[in-house]
């Protein structure tokens, strides 16, 4: 092995290394803070109605709120279609005053009638409206269009005035609560707050800052398919995995043996290994439905006299049977493929030692064998076991989801028909531990037998 | 001594009769179902719902079953998605992995072993775990439902096992061919381009046809990546429930044509995808 300048193995893997990054490590983050963390659980509070000012206290959602004051604010065009935010309309207005000044400046929409639209609706002309029951008959001009800005004039009520442009306002108000047995105050937009009839009243409908959360595990653990789909998950991997290794590691002798006909058998051996998840549901319902090749072939002979229905609500047991054969037919290839690969590092020379010496296929396999084999079989049983933890089509094709169902499976419908993003990320979540724990304890059983022996 | 002799050929005569017997009756564990689900898919609806079944050639052979099935709603438009999402994984997986490949095979560096342990574990880790948040990551972006999120998806799931299959392949190739070369007056690129190319192209081939035949097989993913723009095993899902069985056992024989086809001319790349790689 040549040495190289040492940066270019570097700079090969980083395309992989980025892509990986953003695509596996970032996404699995991701799914572990959908499970824990509530991203709209409290409103923030601030000194001034502005994003700019500072916060000074919070509300949790779903807080009653009393409502003491508003003010516009400004907000993006994109954001207007929130729920619940309500806006205020500002006309910037050019005017000849009572003393023949010019006047222009900002002034709400609800101080002006339009009397004048252009041709796509736009104001353009307009009169001051009367103040009624005011002890000041005239309306305030402002340099900006906030009420809390500097007045640049006033004009008479019924002042006709042109309309130069406009602009739309967010209403932020000021809120009274109670938190904590506590009363807190502050700004917030009106998008996040609800408010009832007499506009006095409201609640927090949704917050912008998050904060753990149990919500969404305890509303896994809570649902009612949880346990089900969780024993079911651990059962099937209990009854799959052993048989799946038992077969595995006949087929990868049956490979090695090089037979005449060897790469016809590995073709077969190994079809499996492509075909999709759903393809393998898919046929062996064709198998096990009542109308299908299980009980034709049973009529057929005259072992049964009618159809056996196996899939059905009555008959879970069936559909395990089902679902466990289907698994072995379809994830044997896999574990095959590795055994077979650890067989080829195996010198030659040790199995024909141990040949040599009289052992019987018995012996070979449990004392040269199966101890050389050891760190495929490891690798083997730990990815066979995060793959079973992720078993998804085969149960929906055998029962359709809801007789037997199993963890993947409801990450699928939390998300999917019942779109509640953050408890499918905690089945999800529960779904990489389970799998991070498997692979451990495998990896700590191997380690200590060595250590045994050693 | 003669007859000891020929008592232990007997012997192994068999043996060896008892492991071809073993080799057949696991041939027809795997073949029977693909045979079911075939005839099943190539004869008449009205068969398919017929009772007890035969199996071919026993019952008529008919190309109704599987045009009733293509020319079911949503069907074409998921096929044309499965292929363009399992294309762009394809490209996208092969020219990412490659230079990984030929790093990880030629180079000894500092972190190579963490390299490679991590791709062996992102290899293992489950499609659950990645498909939910991005979702909601595509949705804030913009490109949700989308054939183009979805390939972006199935190259992080098809990168770790083409990163190994292209290493391997590239390790097959002694390094001596390429010093060779360089002794002949060829710069380091040309080497590699005239000597490494030519032989490892089989090899990166059979991985972009795997790549393709994981992508093409994904169901989990696709179920939750998109709606309108489903791929094939999506569509086929989503309608699991509500359809009748020829259309479902079309359906499951259609899928499985890409894996008889494409595992024949890569079976013998398969021992590279989750051994060691040897060097």
């Amino acid at each position: 092995m040549k040495k190289r300048p040492n940066l270019t193995p570097y700079w090969l893997i980083l395309p992989s290394v980025i892509y990986l990054a953003l695509f596996f490590a970032w996404p699995m983050v991701q799914a572990l803070r959908l499970a824990v963390w509530d991203s709209d659980a409290r409103l923030q509070l601030r000194a001034e109605a502005s994003l700019d000012s500072g916060v000074t206290d919070w509300l949790p959602r779903g807080a009653p709120v009393e409502i003491l004051e508003r003010q516009g604010n400004v907000v993006s065009p994109e954001e207007l279609g929130q729920a619940n935010l309500r806006t205020e309309v500002w006309f910037y207005v050019r005017a000849e005053g009572a003393n023949g000044q010019e006047v222009e400046g900002w002034v709400p929409e609800t101080r002006v009638r339009v009397r004048e639209t252009d041709a796509d609706g736009t104001p353009i002309r307009g009169t001051i409206r009367p103040r009624i029951g005011g002890s000041d008959p005239l309306t305030a001009v402002y340099a900006e269009p906030s009420s809390v800005g500097e007045v640049v004039a006033r004009i008479e009520s019924n002042t006709a005035v042109a309309i130069e442009r406009q602009t739309i306002l967010e209403l932020w108000y000021r809120v009274r609560g109670e938190r904590d047995g506590a009363t807190v105050e502050g700004w917030a937009p009106s998008r996040y707050v609800q408010v009832f009839g007499d506009d006095v009243r409201g609640r927090i409908d949704r917050g912008d800052a998050g904060e753990l959360t149990l919500r969404y595990l305890r509303s896994m653990v809570n649902d009612r398919f949880f346990w089900p789909a969780f024993w079911t998950t651990l059962l099937l991997m209990a009854i799959i995995i052993p048989v799946q290794f038992i077969l595995a590691i006949i087929m990868a002798l049956i490979i090695q043996q090089q037979l005449r006909g060897n790469t016809f058998f590995l073709y077969v051996f190994a079809i499996a290994l492509g075909v999709s998840e759903l393809a393998v549901g898919i046929v062996w319902y064709a198998i096990f439905t009542q109308n299908g090749y299980l009980n034709s072939i049973l009529v057929s002979l005259g072992w049964l006299s009618a159809p056996i229905p196996y899939l059905t609500a009555n008959t879970r047991h069936w559909i395990i049977i089902a679902i466990w054969l289907a698994e072995i037919w379809r994830a044997t290839a896999i574990v095959m493929v590795i055994v077979v690969a650890g067989l080829q590092a195996i010198s030659q020379e040790i199995l024909e030692a141990a040949d040599l010496f009289g052992a019987n296929l018995w012996n070979r396999l449990r004392y040269v064998i199966l101890p050389m084999l050891k760190p495929s079989l490891q690798v083997a049983l730990i990815l066979r076991t995060i793959l079973a933890l992720q078993v998804f089509a085969v149960v929906i094709a055998l029962s359709g989801g809801d007789v037997v169902t199993v963890l993947a499976n409801e990450a699928y419908r939390q998300y999917y028909t019942l779109r509640n993003v953050n408890v499918a990320a905690a089945y999800a979540a529960l779904i990489l531990l389970l799998s991070m724990f498997s692979a451990v304890v495998y990896l700590r059983m191997v380690r200590s037998q060595e250590e045994v022996q050693g | 001594m003669l007859r000891v002799r020929q008592r232990a050929l007997m012997r192994q005569r068999i043996n060896r009769g008892l492991v071809y017997l073993l080799a057949i009756l696991i041939c027809l564990w795997v073949l029977a179902p693909i045979w079911f689900i075939a005839s099943m898919a190539l004869t008449t609806p009205e068969t398919v719902r017929t009772f007890p079944k035969g199996v071919l050639p026993f019952i008529p052979f008919s190309f109704d079953t599987m045009e009733f099935f293509l020319t079911s709603q949503g069907i074409i438009p998921g096929l044309i998605n499965s292929i363009v999402v399992a294309l762009i994984t394809l490209v996208l997986s092969t020219v990412i992995a490659a230079p990984a490949g030929y790093a990880i095979s030629r180079y000894i560096f500092p972190g190579r072993d963490f390299y490679r342990l991590s791709i062996l574990a992102v290899r293992a880790f489950p499609v659950v775990i990645l498909a939910i948040p991005l979702a909601v990551v595509f949705i804030n972006v913009g490109i949700y439902d989308s054939v183009y999120s979805l390939a972006l998806m199935h190259t992080a799931l098809t990168l770790p096992t083409t990163v190994l299959v292209i290493g391997s392949v590239f390790a097959s190739i002694p390094y001596e061919l390429e010093e060779a070369a360089q002794v002949y007056g060829c710069t380091p690129l040309q080497a590699f381009r005239t000597v490494v190319l030519p032989l490892v192209a089989p090899g990166i081939a059979a991985s972009a046809i795997f790549t393709f035949v994981m992508s093409w097989n994904e169901v989990f993913a696709a179920s939750i990546l998109t709606v309108r723009n489903r791929t094939l095993p999506a569509q086929v899902l989503a309608t699991l429930n509500q359809s009748s069985e020829p259309y479902q056992f079309a359906g499951g024989f259609f899928m499985m044509i890409p894996a008889l086809i494409f595992i024949f001319f890569i079976r013998r790349y398969l021992f590279n995808m989750w051994g060691q790689i040897s060097k």
